[in-house]
């Protein structure tokens, strides 16, 4: 391996960063198990497995350190190379989006510009097709679940859906 | 005798002409959803699960078992035919079954892959009817020790054989355990890591969670890369095998049938461990085995064989004991769980024309498998002309849809989205979603039954050790547990680790 994709000790190191994130959970799952009380071994209380589960989460989380300071391991930036790292952070956005839109506009004025943000930003499909797609499949999907099913979905501030 | 009778009556329910439409649905999304990349029986099971609330228990767990062993059908041809697996369990299968296809004999290497699928489905039937009642009753004496214990050796198996490092793997695990523990303790009734949130009380839905870290995070890598698909465009021809072929396959079959149902019984084993384990077995005994990877039929007839046997015998556990084996079982267990039964040792004699009829419609829906794979196979090839690019815009309003219908609530498509990036960045990390999910269902098991063994011994932590069957459960997964520091037990380990979020 060269030194981008094998490296020790350093704060790009991948592997580091996955067991510091895992010792934060568990830290943070010990604190609610105690929070929650422990009880006692006889009667068990609410935290009494959490508080174990994060302490065993911490030791695994200790394990991936030190396997990444002594073994070294990919770096961040190495995860996403040869890749294309821009598609999928646009679904996310899309997909963020549309979380924010789903309440106040509805199931169908939230799901037809999503179908066409996808259609068109990721491997664009040709508009001819992309439109009739976007509009077409949740309309049909809206009308087999309000009309068939009787499924309510969301129907936003403008009362459409 | 009584097994006759039983069979005769799981007939009676399995034909219902409602239960055979669901049986129907329920193969025929399998097969669709095991050739279409991308989507597999978890996402597709996932997407369904609402679905079987309308009807009976009978209907929708029949429609649910369809998906599953469905795709271990369809997701070969796939394989075969594009060279990328449709599912994991037929990853091993592209190895030779799309050599086979490169070299014109796309028809036998499709044809034995769906006999064998058919030979070995039936085996592990016909074993499941002998088996499952025998340990059912086995397991009317189980404590919650042994429960707790069992548990634990399923998840130290599943992370034992997961991709990457184990400390990665039982992380996740005990981050899929505490998930499970969010919402109300269910013996003092405390909110536990519900931040004030109302839909929290109720805890994390199974759904959102499979469908963001199964279907979105799987569609997020999929767009990563320009996905080229490799299509054998010749007229496909021959489906069935030569003599030659057949007298060739027979052993490989037999052999994979017999592995693939034992290692679905394991916990935390299944049909992807059993098609790994069958293609390593085959050019092990073979006396040329330099002809595989190079389109050897016993390298398609063995996996194939070895992952429906395997599909088969994963019910056992779920039926018997109430312990799924794997992420697909659990999902069912949350089928039986949405209409009120807990699968266990008494499923069988409380639930008689439920358990029965399930393992009768499944012999149906491989009779109707046999059908739907080798004279409609031009349907699917067709099908494998989607370009992925109108597929997973598709895929994603499914899984919001799916979601939001499993409790008509926003804020679970909310969580969906949110384990999506999630799952995205793990996989990304090397972190595999598979013994997260797991131990989410069984989390809340484990916990209930480990405060019980505790109450009920006292708190005497020996109770788990002195008891046979949890001793040597605890003992098992203990030897997994430190069998990665042994240096020749690491690279075994190595060799058959595997990807089972694929």
């Amino acid at each position: 391996m060269n030194n981008d994709t094998n490296v020790k000790l350093r704060l790009s190191n991948s592997e580091l960063w996955g067991g510091l994130i895992g010792l934060a959970l568990g830290g943070f799952v010990i604190w609610s198990g105690l929070k929650l009380r422990l009880g006692t071994i006889n009667d068990p209380g609410s935290g009494y497995v959490l508080f174990y589960t994060g302490i065993l989460m911490c030791v695994f989380a200790s394990a991936i350190i030190v396997s990444a300071i002594t073994e070294g391991g990919p770096t961040l930036a190495s995860r996403w190379e040869n890749v294309r790292w821009s598609k999928p952070l646009l679904l996310i956005a899309c997909l963020i989006a549309f979380s924010l839109a789903l309440e106040p506009l509805g199931f169908l004025l939230s799901s037809i510009p999503l179908m066409l943000l996808l259609l068109r930003l990721i491997d664009p499909v040709r508009w001819t097709l992309a439109v009739p797609i976007a509009v077409l499949v949740p309309v049909c999907m809206w009308w087999v679940l309000k009309r068939l099913l009787l499924i309510q979905l969301p129907s936003g501030l403008f009362g459409i859906g | 005798m009584d097994t006759l009778v039983n069979v005769a009556h799981g007939f009676g329910v399995a034909l219902l002409p409602i239960n055979l439409l669901y049986c129907f649905i329920g193969v025929f999304i399998g097969t669709l959803v095991g050739v279409l990349p991308g989507i597999g029986p978890i996402s597709a099971m996932s997407l369904l699960l609402p679905v079987t609330l309308s009807g009976t228990p009978e209907s929708g767990i029949i429609m649910m078992a369809g998906i599953y062993y469905g795709s271990m059908y369809g997701g070969s041809t796939t394989s075969i035919l594009v060279n990328i697996p449709g599912e994991a369990a037929s990853v091993v299968t592209c190895i030779d079954g799309h050599q086979m296809a490169k070299q014109g004999r796309a028809g036998p290497a499709l044809g034995i892959s769906a006999f064998g699928s058919f030979a070995a489905g039936t085996f592990a039937l016909i074993a499941l009817m002998l088996v499952a009642p025998k340990l059912a009753s086995v397991a009317i004496a189980f404590g919650p020790a042994e429960y707790f214990s069992l548990m634990v050796l399923g998840l130290v198996v599943l992370t034992f054989l997961t991709q990457g490092s184990m400390p990665k793997a039982l992380l996740m695990a005990c981050i899929g355990v505490v998930l499970g523990l969010v919402g109300l303790d269910s013996i003092t009734a405390q909110p536990r890591l519900t931040f004030g949130r109302m839909e929290l009380i109720d805890g994390i839905g199974l759904v959102p969670v499979v469908m963001g870290l199964f279907g979105v995070a799987e569609v997020l890598l999929n767009t990563e890369q320009a996905i080229k698909r490799d299509i054998i465009n010749t007229k496909i021809t021959h489906l069935l095998p030569t003599r030659k072929d057949w007298k060739a396959s027979a052993g490989p079959v037999g052999r994979g049938t017999v592995l693939g149902f034992f290692l679905g019984i394991l916990p935390g084993g299944g049909a992807v461990v059993a098609s790994f384990a069958s293609y390593a077995l085959e050019k092990r005994l073979s006396k040329t085995p330099e002809r595989f990877g190079h389109g050897a039929i016993e390298g398609v007839a063995g996996p194939e064989s070895a992952n429906n046997a395997a599909a088969g015998g994963a019910f056992i556990p779920l039926m018997t004991l109430g312990i799924p084996p794997n992420v697909v079982m659990a999902l069912l267990l949350g089928a039986f769980v949405i209409h009120g039964l807990q699968p266990g040792p008494l499923l069988i004699t409380q639930n008689p024309g439920l358990f029965w009829g399930i393992v009768a419609s499944m012999y149906i829906g491989n009779v109707m498998l046999l059908i739907l794979n080798l004279p409609m196979i031009g349907m699917w090839v067709q099908l494998l002309k989607l370009p992925y690019n109108i597929l997973f815009p598709l895929i994603i309003l499914f899984t919001i849809l799916g979601v939001y219908c499993s409790s008509n609530n926003v804020f679970d498509v909310y969580v969906m989205i949110a384990f999506g990036i999630i799952g995205y960045f793990m996989r990304k990390l090397g972190f595999e979603p598979a013994p997260l999910v797991l131990a989410f269902v069984l989390g809340p098991m484990m916990e209930n039954n480990l405060r019980k063994s505790l109450i009920l011994s006292q708190g005497d932590l020996w109770t788990f050790v002195q008891r046979p069957i949890s001793g040597a459960c605890l003992a098992f997964a203990l030897v997994l547990l430190i069998a990665p520091l042994l240096p020749a037990l690491r690279k075994k380990r190595e060799l058959v680790a595997l990807d089972e979020g694929a």
